[in-house]
């Protein structure tokens, strides 16, 4: 089976897994115990804590706090600065984010959504015309689950900062943390990521947060990770992440270089007559979004999981809700919505994999196309 | 003093000599019923009497008592030795403590030295000095308090009667073979049937990779759900993909809906001769859809020759809605993973199609062939 479906989630890396596997079985203490098992994982966490940060972020001025998943930390993001006034974000968000922030109507904070381009990145002079004086906070996605685009954060967090100093600047990095270089400028406050987009455990993201932006608790309890998030830590995921992201972060950028190739090398292999690019050149190299236009995306995309080959798919045979969301508001044309297939890559891609996955796509579409004529 | 669970049944009465093969049955379909409890089914002149069971989990053993087709009404009470004092102890313990209410005594053993009239007198006189609150209205009292003195020397006191869902019991008139889509109707229609008794086989047809696993295990959760009441036992599953590309590109879009029913009827047929049973059940109900008006139902009536049973042909959807929620499918029924795929749906299906016309379409395909191919498909899940 060939996996190209890393966006959604990745295989666990066996190596990272394995190493944390002694706080499995082994260093099993509750960290808050204040005898020496305990105190030992409580450093552990603690390194882990360091360690993630510093990659993407000077750890003097931000923190991070350990959460169950990038949901999680989307949430605590909105529901902790978005309290009154408005509060703004794109179309093109993550449901963690545009969920919340439809919730947020029932909060009496009037939820704003800037447009996105054709390409998933948010419309730069939209977004900039809804923030006022009373805008809270403001939410863009770093790299769009969906199209790959990948939004300039750190421009954008000091447009939306001149314009408004004091609303808080919240970016999901969940398809950006370990896969693309990032590093968090001042004006971006709130950063969330996500273990298991990496090769770390399903159960574990991370909110990192600006140390000066005071937030309030998202579960209140024992007081770990500073009252902001109680609950005993979920001490093997964590490590697994660590371990995880330095695998990933040691070859960061040879690895995105090499997958940008192979991105590039299946998206030429594509029948051009079968299908239409929909991915920006200049995205993540671990997602090319193409539509099958005219086929049904969900459809091919059992078909292709018949024939050896799992992907992602942005549509559903379900009347309702029957198109992606976010690629709806790219603006495509029904056909094209209907087509949609997100192949996801991760550093173990191989360039075997991608000549065969071209080979097992175009195949199995000319039989959809045949089938369904 | 033991909880106990009496139990009576409804129609089961009115049978004459074969009487004893319906009550027969019956015990069966209860004791199948409280299948995994601790209990004990006796049978006591005319009604049954569930002994033995763990008394916190009588919630649970009247659940799956109410479950069960044929039972008209079931009453929990306590099975005592018939003198006074237990009796009446029994009698205070079930009897509310306020109210109007009437000592109701029905004495089998007549060799019971009081007579039913001196036991109402002498039970209700304590209850009454007991619960001040209480008054005795024999006209129309808001409880009764019964107490059947049996001749084996004990005695049932309860109080209240709890409905059962009526009908006869499944497996007294014959099988039944019930399309079962992921809908609301067909489970509801499978669960009707199954209360006249009738015992329910279920088949789907799924359209993979067209329609998804998902809604596939959607059945299968809907078929256990049906499987509480119709004890059926498995589930077929029917691949009609390649009719449906077939019809898609050989003949009408619009007749897309009636050419795959008249293949489902037809597939349904066979499978349901060799299952053993003898009529086909369909979720139907007149003009609900295109293909369910009176055009529709004749064009895929006229391709067998089962009968078929559409228990549901007069309901509106709201009393379908209804009865779905009484038997528990409806949250499953509306979860959204569809049966048929929406690349095939046509945009204006023919609601009273011609049967010449559907005669001259249906042609273009090899009809025999296409259904051979589809048993082919055939599987067996079971419940």
């Amino acid at each position: 089976m060939i996996y190209f479906d890393n966006a959604a989630t990745t295989r666990p890396n066996a190596r990272s897994v394995e190493r944390a596997n002694v706080y499995l079985t082994e260093e099993y203490f509750n960290p808050s115990a204040l005898y020496r098992g305990g105190f030992t994982v409580s450093e552990e966490i603690k390194r882990a804590r360091e360690y993630l940060l510093s990659r993407v972020a000077d750890p003097v001025n931000f923190d991070l706090t350990f959460t169950s998943c990038g949901t999680e930390a989307d949430n605590h993001a909105v529901f902790s600065c978005a309290k009154r006034g408005n509060a703004v974000t794109t179309d093109g968000e993550h449901a963690a984010i545009h969920a919340s922030f439809s919730e947020l109507k029932n909060r009496g904070v009037e939820p704003r959504f800037a447009r996105i381009l054709e390409d998933g990145r948010v419309d730069e002079a939209h977004l900039l015309s809804l923030i006022d004086e009373k805008t809270t906070f403001v939410s863009v996605i770093h790299v769009n689950n969906e199209t790959g685009a990948i939004n300039n954060i750190a421009q954008l967090a000091k447009k939306v900062k001149a314009k408004n100093p004091r609303c808080v600047f919240h970016s999901d990095g969940v398809q950006a943390f370990g896969k693309i270089p990032v590093y968090l400028p001042k004006e971006v406050d709130l950063y969330s990521i996500s273990a298991h987009k990496i090769g770390g455990l399903k159960g574990v993201g991370g909110l990192i947060r600006r140390k000066s932006l005071a937030l309030s608790p998202y579960l209140y309890g024992g007081g770990q990770e500073k009252g902001l998030r109680s609950g005993t830590e979920n001490v093997f995921g964590i490590l697994s992440f660590r371990y995880a992201a330095e695998d990933k972060f040691s070859s960061l950028v040879k690895d995105a270089e090499r997958i940008k190739e192979y991105r590039e090398t299946l998206a030429s292999l594509l029948d051009g007559e079968l299908f239409k690019r929909l991915s920006p050149v200049d995205g993540t190299p671990y997602i090319l979004s193409v539509s099958a236009v005219g086929l049904r995306g969900e459809v091919l995309q059992r078909m292709l999981s018949d024939n050896g080959l799992v992907v992602g798919t942005g549509s559903a045979c379900s009347s309702k809700h029957r198109f992606s969301r976010v690629m709806t508001a790219c603006g495509y044309d029904e056909k094209t919505l209907d087509g949609v297939l997100r192949i996801s890559f991760s550093p173990e891609t191989t360039e075997d994999e991608v000549k065969r996955a071209a080979t097992v796509l175009n195949a199995t579409s000319k039989e959809l196309k045949i089938r369904t004529k | 003093m033991e909880k106990v669970i009496i139990i009576r049944y409804a129609e089961i009465h009115l049978k004459g000599k074969n009487r004893g093969f319906f009550e027969r049955v019956f015990f069966v379909n209860i004791e199948r019923a409280l299948k995994g409890l601790r209990h004990e089914l006796r049978r006591i002149s005319g009604r049954y009497l569930v002994e033995g069971f763990d008394e916190e989990r009588v919630d649970e053993v009247c659940e799956r008592i109410s479950r069960v087709f044929g039972v008209h009404s079931y009453s929990v009470g306590y099975q005592v030795p018939s003198e006074m004092d237990k009796m009446y102890f029994a009698a205070k313990t079930v009897c509310p403590k306020e109210g109007t209410f009437k000592v109701v005594t029905h004495r089998a053993s007549k060799k019971y030295p009081l007579t039913s009239m001196e036991i109402n007198a002498a039970i209700g006189g304590r209850l009454l000095s007991e619960y001040k609150n209480l008054k005795v209205d024999v006209h129309d009292p808001q409880s009764h308090v019964y107490i059947d003195v049996r001749e084996n020397g004990s005695a049932l006191v309860f109080c209240a009667f709890e409905r059962g869902r009526g009908g006869m019991p499944v497996g007294t008139a014959g099988k039944g073979m019930l399309l079962l889509s992921g809908g609301i109707d067909s489970p509801v229609a499978g669960y009707m049937m199954a209360k006249r008794g009738m015992s329910v086989e279920c088949l789907h047809f799924h359209s993979y990779p067209y329609t998804n696993d998902q809604a596939k295990e959607k059945v299968v959760d809907l078929a256990r759900i049906l499987s509480r009441y119709s004890q059926t036992v498995a589930l077929r599953t029917v691949s009609v993909t390649h009719i449906q590309e077939e019809i898609h590109e050989k003949c009408a879009e619009d007749l897309m809906i009636t050419l795959l029913r008249r293949f489902m009827y037809r597939i349904a047929e066979r499978i349901a001769k060799k299952a053993g049973a003898e009529c086909l059940i369909t979720g139907e109900s007149l003009g609900q859809v295109a293909s369910q008006t009176i055009e529709g139902i004749t064009s895929s009536n006229s391709v067998v020759t089962l009968p078929v049973l559409r228990p549901l042909i007069g309901f509106d959807k709201e009393e379908i809605i209804e009865r779905s929620v009484d038997m528990g499918a409806y949250e499953t029924s509306i979860l959204p993973f569809e049966d048929c795929c929406t690349v095939f749906l046509p945009e204006f299906p023919a609601t009273k199609p011609k049967l010449s016309y559907i005669l001259q379409e249906e042609s273009k395909l090899d009809v025999e062939a296409l259904v051979d191919e589809a048993l082919q498909t055939t599987e067996r899940i079971v419940l």
